[in-house]
């Protein structure tokens, strides 16, 4: 019974939503849109769980005063802070928390954004890393990667103005266009029946895993 | 004197001095109407909404040259006041009202072409039609057939797997998912599991969590911990209850921690910022990097490297994939993640689910071939030909 | 010891930024700015090893991302689609007349959503799988849709479109030999293992093209983040 009934409601939401697709008449034509709302929802119950799961992770460690525990109480009053600041901006905008110009934008603006950007910028270093280890590596594989990957690098910023890198500059655009391309054709429309395959066992519920 | 005579000369010429008779009058021009107005219910729809379609005017690219605009107009009698509802630009045909008030009534439309002085033409003849909404969406049978062909397919292996022993071709990743786990036990370190940033309702995240039943299974035989730090809550909640069913199923129910499967954020960077701190510090024997990734995927990739770990990435996302193969021992590209749960658990059902696939994509393999002989046959100019692979092509852009 | 040593090197790093700054540059008025500069110097820190200040900016930032990530949740999810709706708008009162269907609309996702909570219950812990399975259900629907369209058609589409070129024979010969690798039914071995060969070569070839295609992008990100601390904040940029 306990495993039956969410088998049983997966089968009718994916069913239901399937044909919804097939059938433009109200009021199957709005299925999808508030199934997609009610997932939205039950989202939000779920951040409840998160934030308790988070809470008593750092809360813990300050207790028992574990290694790092410091660092836990920067964690958990950032949290608060920025929750207090959401709950006002929330309130002086009727809910709306996000309004340009509130405190929790302003927050937004100057700490959640450079610290994004500048982890994104990490990347620069790490594509340098794992281009110099692939350089050394031995395999046909990873040699096959690295000319490709040189060629399209060369191609899309040559270095000097000549005949040869004008000629690499559309050798490297063909590429991209014809042979990189086939294989990302190909390797999409693997992942489409594997999708398929998996959506279907799923929704007859031969997948059960995520139920346990 | 000669300037004084110029200038006398100039003063006549202007306008102002013209006599009456010889004003200019302008003609107006009015261009042709569009013909064979004809309006019909919008196909595939909710209702409410009405198809115009016409032929251009004479005077549209051709003629006068001087039609710039369609403009629609609609009534509810024939002989009624006409209500402009829309604009079309010239050389255009049809218009689609979708301000029909009220289904399976008769409306009147009228179109008139209109030049760039804003001069208008003739109404065209007048036309009534209905809209209806439709019950079934007769561009989307392609989907239809192709959909209940795979999944005929799919019915069939799995009938057919029942009680015979189905091969499965080697996945190296997943061969590698038992040594991985044994070798972090054996340097005395934990297994980090990271779900990637998708959320539940990503396949792939779903995908995830079945190796992550199995991954749960070894630690929990190995006794080894396992760490999974969270992107998403619900992804959270999910996977708390497949390692505590994985832990009892391997017979150690009480070893099962709730607390290494926890929430860490749901912004992008932040939750690789945390994750690369947890690599840093826990220094984890085994890494595995399985679900949905987006550019953080090397940063990840890339510090697991650092501490030496054993790294098996697994994912849909056809941008990451090269980062990963960079810098993990071992990928599953796409839907060998997929087939991550067939594989490991080689249940006879999945298996065939498997082979469903590949008979599917025996035949998108087959048409593309097929499409190739007419295409290079066709271009050739053999008409029969042409008209078979421009057919071919049609039906799959469809919908 | 080793943080006692990442200190050191970090101290040593800031009085260089600073004296430069004296020397050179205007520096920004802006508090938030200089907030925001020495949160990216700690994360940049984390190149040279894990120490101080990067554990200091991680967890700053994971706490001020979830509390920020809880606030847009919640508007999203309560204040736009259950409080707005049922106390304040009240969609479910067309014309004066009490809707039950848009009632429900809202009510049953909510109850759905409270199952949520019963985790927390010894006994009841399995309701929790009712919310979960309406998910999965949902998005298995929805997704097999979209992809057959955008890759099965589309894909089978525009590789149909041959013309008699070597470059149209290079793509079905990829495309082909592409979904031969992944076949999983047979052994592969003899044609068919040489064909799936031929397949993973387009499939290295394919990445390495996107990789090198995605360098340049990821630099310019660089370039963002020194013009920020070398503009922005230090001024020695104009």
């Amino acid at each position: 019974m306990r495993r039956q009934i969410p088998l049983l409601l997966t089968f009718l939401t994916g069913v239901a939503i399937i044909i919804s697709f097939f059938i433009p008449h109200k009021p199957f034509n709005e299925v999808q849109d508030m199934l997609l709302d009610w997932t939205i929802i039950i989202a939000g119950f779920a951040m409840l769980l998160g934030i308790y799961s988070l809470l008593n992770k750092h809360i813990t460690h300050i207790k028992r005063k574990d290694a790092g525990w410091g660092y836990s109480i920067i964690l958990t009053s950032f949290f608060i802070g920025v929750f207090i600041v959401g709950i006002i901006s929330a309130v002086r905008y009727k809910g709306y928390s996000l309004s340009p110009g509130s405190s929790l934008y302003y927050v937004y603006d100057y700490m959640v954004i450079p610290l994004s950007a500048t982890m994104f910028s990490l990347l620069a270093f790490f594509i340098a890393s794992a281009a110099y280890r692939a350089f050394r590596a031995n395999k046909l594989n990873a040699t096959l990667l690295l000319v490709a990957a040189v060629i399209v690098m060369l191609g899309r910023v040559p270095v000097v103005e000549n005949a040869f890198f004008r000629f690499l500059t559309r050798f490297s655009d063909w590429f991209m266009f014809i042979p990189q391309m086939a294989a990302k054709r190909g390797i999409q429309i693997g992942v489409a029946l594997g999708m398929f395959a998996m959506s279907l066992r799923i929704i007859l519920g031969i997948e059960r895993t995520y139920l346990q | 004197m000669n300037i004084l005579l110029v200038f006398l000369f100039l003063i006549q010429q202007t306008p102002d001095s013209l006599p009456v008779d010889t004003a200019q009058v302008t003609e107006i021009v009015r261009p042709a109407p569009p013909t064979n107005v004809i309006a019909k219910d919008t196909p595939n729809d909710a209702g409410g909404s009405i198809s115009v379609e016409w032929d251009i005017s004479a005077d549209d690219g051709k003629g006068l040259k001087n039609v710039n605009l369609y403009n629609v107009y609609k009534s509810k009698t024939e002989e009624g006041k006409f209500d402009y509802v829309g604009t079309v630009g010239a050389a255009r045909t049809s218009y689609d009202d979708q301000s029909v008030e009220k289904d399976n009534k008769g409306y009147y439309y009228i179109v008139k072409a209109q030049t760039k002085e804003g001069v208008e033409s003739e109404p065209s003849n007048i036309s009534s039609g209905k809209s209806q909404a439709q019950w079934f969406h007769h561009g989307r049978w392609a989907y239809l057939i192709l959909g209940v062909i795979f999944t005929l397919f799919f019915v069939l292996y799995i009938r057919m797997a029942k009680g015979k022993k189905l091969f499965i071709r080697k996945i190296a990743g997943l061969d590698a998912v038992e040594d991985a786990v044994g070798r972090s036990t054996e340097m005395g370190r934990p297994v980090l599991f990271v779900p990637g940033i998708g959320l539940l309702s990503d396949i792939a995240t779903i995908a995830a969590l079945t190796i992550l039943g199995k991954v749960a299974k070894k630690t929990a035989e190995y006794e080894t911990r396992v760490i999974m730090p969270n992107y998403d809550p619900l992804v959270m909640s999910a996977a708390q209850e497949v390692v505590k069913q994985s832990y009892t199923e391997a017979g150690r129910p009480d070893s099962f921690n709730e607390k290494d499967i926890f929430y860490l954020t749901q912004d992008q960077f932040g939750y690789a910022a945390g994750v690369d701190g947890i690599m840093l510090r826990e220094k984890p024997g085994a890494i595995f990097l399985q679900g949905i990734f987006y550019a953080e995927a090397l940063i990840l990739a890339e510090t697991g490297h650092s501490v030496g770990a054993i790294q098996i990435a697994g994912t849909d996302r056809v941008t990451q994939l090269p980062f990963f193969i960079s810098a993990c021992d071992y990928t599953l590209i796409g839907e060998e993640m997929f087939a991550a749960s067939s594989y490991l658990s080689r249940d006879p059902i999945m298996m065939g689910s498997i082979k469903g696939e590949d008979a599917s994509k025996l035949v998108l393999i087959i048409v593309i071939m097929v499409g190739t002989v007419l295409g290079i046959l066709g271009g050739l100019h053999l008409g029969l030909f042409e008209n078979w692979f421009s057919n071919l092509i049609n039906w799959f852009a469809r919908g | 010891m080793k943080e006692r040593k990442g200190l050191i090197f970090g101290s040593v790093i800031l009085i260089v930024v600073f004296i430069i700054m004296f020397i050179k540059g205007e520096p920004s008025k802006n508090i938030m700015v200089w907030i925001a500069a020495i949160l990216t110097l700690s994360i940049y820190s984390f190149l040279y090893k894990d120490n101080v200040f990067y554990k200091f900016a991680e967890h700053l930032f994971v706490g001020v991302s979830v509390g920020y990530s809880v606030s847009v949740v919640w508007q999203n999810a309560f204040i736009r689609r259950v409080f707005d709706p049922l106390f304040i708008t009240r969609t479910y009162i067309v014309d004066g007349k009490f809707s039950l269907y848009l009632f429900l609309a809202i009510v049953i996702p909510t109850l759905l959503g409270m199952l949520m909570v019963s985790i927390f219950t010894k006994k009841h812990g399995w309701l929790i799988r009712i919310p979960i399975a309406f998910v999965v259900g949902s998005y298995a629907g929805m997704g097999i849709a979209p992809s057959f369209q955008a890759y099965i058609f589309e894909q089978t589409q525009s590789t149909l479109y041959v013309t008699l070129s070597i470059s149209s024979f290079i793509m079905i010969v990829g495309v082909i030999t592409t979904l031969v690798y992944f076949f999983f039914s047979k052994e592969h071995k003899g044609f068919l293992g040489k064909t799936a060969g031929v397949g993973i070569w387009f499939i290295m070839v394919a990445f390495g093209a996107s990789f090198g295609y995605t360098v340049m992008a990821r630099i310019s990100l660089l370039i963002g983040r020194m013009n920020f601390l070398l503009h922005d904040w230090l001024g020695v940029i104009k």
